[in-house]
């Protein structure tokens, strides 16, 4: 038996050694517990079966820890691996993808141009200038240009009807104007349409239900060179000279450079519809 | 004898339990089985040097387990978790190093 003294004495001398000797060297040079050495030297007689069973029980205790971190670190690294491999996938399939989008997006950049570019120049500007030709045409729009100044008035101290400008007068003044190859009229600044009458209302004669009263002038958009002459070879302007002759009615047609027309009043249709958008209702 | 038969006894165990470990004991897992091995190898070095003790042996393994575990813990705790691993690593390496070439010695006699 060595007394607690003695065992300090031995590890201040194992103290002096580490200093002297260095880490490594101490490390290698003690690798052993230096209790077995220890116990053999102090207590030889120690342990006994009991202790025999422990040892065994805690190399048991080893080895089932090492098979333990063993598999638990084959397991691991089988999920690591499969979570490695279902990344890579996913990374793959997400750039694809990417891939993809980006195509489309290119793709649709260049058709977003293309259709800008169409729409910008030859679609909706063919389309506004339709719009504009039709409303030229149906006298919703003012229109101005070259034509002639047509003034039909009632004969001189009239005091008949005969010799007054009535209103079939006025309409074939009117169909004779066209004939001749007007393109706008408007009588006293109402612009004729398509659904313009022209009729009788007392004294006076009513153009888009507006009565009017004499003189009635008349603006005619048309080529101011060939209207008067093709307007006196028509059936209705031969009827007008006649008139012009019989009765007294004047008329006088003189070109013009510049004529402005007003647009037609607005127009509700309530029943014609587009025969495109409504074939079958037509019943 | 009877510490092989124990041994053989813990693979098979192993083996055939296939035990689980919690989450929360993972990390220390694999420095335990280093400082387990440090004693074991140490233990075997004593017994051919003929200085075994079983009683010895039962205590360094397990204070060998349990600080190895305990100095991953408080290196965790502090954020040097990895640092103390790699430190307690190089120390029971070196150990084992050392007795497993004692153990080389003894058996080839070289």
């Amino acid at each position: 038996m060595s007394s607690p003294a003695d065992r300090d004495r031995e590890q201040a001398g194992e103290q002096q050694e580490r200093i002297s000797q260095g880490l490594i060297a101490y490390l290698s040079g003690h690798a052993m517990d230096e209790d077995y050495g220890w116990i053999t030297r102090n207590q030889p007689a120690t342990g006994g079966r009991g202790a025999r069973v422990a040892a065994t029980v805690t190399l048991a205790a080893f080895g089932l820890l090492v098979l333990t971190a063993a598999t638990q670190t084959s397991r691991s690294a089988v999920t690591v691996a499969d979570e490695r491999t279902q990344l890579i996938e996913q990374i793959t399939a997400r750039r694809q993808s990417l891939d993809s989008r980006i195509d489309t997006a290119r793709r649709l950049t260049e058709q977003n141009q293309v259709l800008t570019r169409a729409a910008g120049t030859t679609a909706s500007a063919a389309l506004l200038a339709r719009v504009e030709r039709l409303a030229l045409l149906t006298g919703q729009s003012a229109a101005h240009g070259r034509g002639v100044t047509v003034v039909a008035d009632d004969a001189a101290n009239a005091d008949s009807d005969r010799e007054r400008v009535l209103d079939k007068d006025l309409q074939r003044l009117v169909n004779a104007l066209w004939e001749a190859g007007a393109e706008a009229i408007s009588i006293n600044g109402q612009r004729l349409t398509n659904l313009s009458p022209i009729r009788q209302a007392g004294t006076a004669i009513n153009v888009n239900f507006i009565p009017l009263r004499p003189p009635y002038r008349l603006l005619v958009l048309g080529d101011p060179d060939r209207l008067p002459s093709r307007f006196a070879a028509t059936t209705d302007g031969a009827a007008w000279f006649d008139l012009e002759r019989e009765v007294g009615l004047r008329l006088s047609i003189t070109k013009a450079t510049r004529l402005s027309l007003p647009a037609a009043g607005e127009q509700t249709l309530r029943y014609a519809q587009p025969a495109t958008q409504k074939q079958g209702g037509a019943s | 004898m009877i510490a092989v038969v124990g041994l053989v006894v813990g693979i098979v165990l192993g083996l055939v339990l296939k035990p689980d470990v919690p989450l929360w004991l993972e990390p220390y897992l694999p420095i335990a089985v280093v400082a387990a091995l440090d004693a074991v190898f140490g233990a075997l070095r004593a017994f051919l040097d003929g200085i075994f003790n079983d009683k010895v042996f039962v205590i360094s393994f397990v204070s060998n387990v349990v600080i190895a575990a305990l100095i991953v813990f408080v290196g965790d705790k502090l954020g040097v978790g990895a640092q103390l691993s790699t430190g307690v690593i190089v120390v029971l390496g070196i150990r084992i190093f050392s007795n497993v070439a004692a153990i080389r010695r003894h058996i080839f006699h070289a």
